[in-house]
């Protein structure tokens, strides 16, 4: 077992994984959100009737258990007296501000909360803004109505809602793992290199230029898909981020190796000249990828105060598709190099042939 | 020691090759010259600090490549086989480095008295400049020696020169022209010292790289 997998098992691995993300990715819904709402701002003790768009919501149907709060804190919520139904994505929920808000802000931003038992609980932070032109908290009695309590969980397999992203969000298992994996493969790359240079075995050199080569396909998709992205969610394709300048920097560097290869006529000396030049580029790309993207404002997460991978970007139905997503790529991205060594193999062999 | 004489010795042999044959220094000097009276011309007006900037490191940067590209072909093959049985290796591609630091220390800093002349000097500390034009010119230096050695291995040399050098100094370029905008006052010098080390780094990391990579180089 453990040899069919370390033989030929891995490629298949690496298939079915990019399979399960492709499908997984594509196929699970959106948790329910709230993608629009009017007004934005209200004064105190207005009675507001919010119109509520809904994302992959089902209003009508749960018709009947539907609950909205507006809610300040935790324990601070005001319950709506009133929810009118329109179709499933679009409700009025009426609401009745009281005159003095247990605030010491002149402002007080209110997140809507939406609840049934077939889409679950759904937030829309800094949904209501309430002006007061009196500010005496301690004078308030509090009365919010029913209190936000025994809230659904909704369906289990979904994606996060999020406002700007949407269902763009499903990108994170294409242009990440592409990514990840064009790094690892390029790591891989630099390992051959080494160790050509070590033992100057002639294979070692074409797995080198042939780990290259898919590393700079890996990283072009990595480069558009996240363009497309960057243009539904940035407003434009290319905004000068300086992870994308520094993206096209490396790929340069790294097409820059293909010129070397080509220029050079004698076998052993190519091999060894684009091997040293292979690990001089990729310690000089250190900097270049890990380093200075950290030192400047980014508009990617991670940088510049965007929430990074790993904490709120990521939760457990997507780690579920998003690490899958990274092994498969990175197998696929082994076996199309070992099939472009093969062929390269398979060509010289012809040459000397003749 | 042996290598630190034999070092010494190489560097000498430069400086008086680069004496005897001045075609080459001289026709750096007159590019940077005539590159600088490009761009005077063609502003025709003082340039603003970030401007200014910019413009001093492109003329730098392509002064460095035009005078480091010699390096390992200026000489013929034999010869330079005949000095790597003599010396070191690794002393002749220190004394390199060394050489073209300086060369490059040179170029800059005529590069910033005559663009300043006639462009408007925006530097507010000078000492700090040319401290910054030292870090970019031992940066250069050890990149573009690597490279042009791997660029003697072919044909083509200057134009690979430029193809592999250029993307690999851009992370310096970028925390040079950092770096100098703080010279000229333009931003904040706090956390200055953490751009000099990572320039540093860099600079010791791909110095190491360069000194293992090199015997695979030179051996035909």
């Amino acid at each position: 077992m453990m040899h069919w997998l370390r033989t030929q098992g891995w490629k298949y691995l690496g298939l079915v994984l990019v399979l399960y993300s492709i499908v997984m990715g594509m196929v699970v819904p959106l948790h329910s959100g709230i993608s629009a709402r009017t007004p934005l701002s209200a004064d105190a003790g207005d009675t507001v009737a919010m119109h509520v768009e809904g994302y992959n919501t089902h209003f009508a149907q749960a018709q009947e258990e539907l609950r909205a709060w507006l809610m300040l804190d935790d324990s601070l919520t005001l319950a709506a007296s009133r929810i009118a139904v329109q179709d499933d994505r679009h409700l009025v929920a009426t609401f009745v501000l009281p005159p003095l808000l247990p605030t010491e802000k002149q402002v007080a931003n209110f997140t809507l909360v939406i609840d049934n038992p077939i889409d679950g609980v759904t937030l829309l932070p800094e949904a209501l803004f309430v002006r007061q032109d009196t500010v005496a908290p301690q004078a308030v009695v509090w009365q919010g109505g029913p209190e936000m309590a025994r809230l659904h969980k909704g369906p289990a397999l979904t994606f996060p809602f999020r406002n700007i992203l949407r269902e763009t969000i499903r990108n994170t298992y294409f242009h990440v793992p592409m990514w990840f994996a064009m790094i690892l493969v390029f790591i891989g790359s630099v390992v051959y290199s080494i160790r050509y240079l070590r033992r100057q075995q002639p294979t070692d050199d074409a797995y080198a230029a042939a780990l290259t080569t898919t590393g700079i396909v890996l990283g072009m998709l990595g480069l558009f898909t996240g363009m497309i992205w960057a243009n539904y969610t940035w407003g434009r394709p290319w905004s000068g981020d300086i992870k994308q300048n520094m993206t096209a920097i490396a790929l340069l560097v790294y097409l820059a190796y293909f010129v070397l290869r080509y220029s050079l006529e004698d076998r052993e000396v190519r091999a060894r000249v684009s091997a040293a030049y292979n690990v001089f580029a990729f310690a000089a790309l250190i900097p270049l990828i890990f380093v200075i993207p950290r030192l400047t404002d980014s508009l990617h997460p991670g940088n510049g105060g965007n929430p990074a991978i790993g904490s709120e970007d990521l939760d457990n139905t997507m780690r579920l598709v998003f690490y899958p997503a990274v092994i498969g790529w990175t197998l696929i991205g082994y076996w199309i190099s070992q099939l472009l060594w093969r062929i390269n193999r398979l060509e010289e062999r012809l040459l000397d042939e003749e | 020691m042996k290598t630190a004489r034999e070092i010494w010795y190489l560097l000498q042999k430069e400086l008086v090759l680069e004496w005897r044959q001045r075609y080459a220094l001289s026709g750096i000097l007159l590019y940077v010259l005539s590159t600088i009276f490009i761009v005077y011309s063609g502003f025709q007006q003082k340039l603003a600090a970030p401007l200014w900037n910019v413009v001093f490191w492109i003329i730098m940067l392509f002064a460095s490549v035009n005078a480091v590209v010699k390096s390992f072909v200026q000489e013929s093959g034999y010869r330079q086989l005949y000095y790597y049985t003599l010396v070191n290796p690794l002393a002749l591609l220190m004394a390199k480095v060394l050489y073209n630091t300086l060369l490059l220390l040179f170029i800059g800093l005529l590069t910033l008295i005559v663009f300043g002349m006639v462009a408007g000097n925006p530097v507010e500390q000078v000492g700090m400049f040319a401290g910054i034009i030292g870090l970019g010119s031992l940066g250069f230096g050890i990149i573009f020696t690597f490279i042009s050695a791997i660029a003697a291995r072919t044909r083509h040399s200057a134009t690979l020169m430029a193809i592999l050098s250029f993307p690999l100094v851009i992370p310096v370029l970028m925390e040079l022209i950092k770096l100098s905008l703080t010279a000229m006052g333009f931003t904040e010098s706090t956390g200055i010292e953490k751009d000099v080390m990572i320039l540093l780094g860099i600079d010791l990391m791909l110095m190491g790289l360069a000194m293992v990579l090199f015997p695979f180089l030179w051996r035909d």
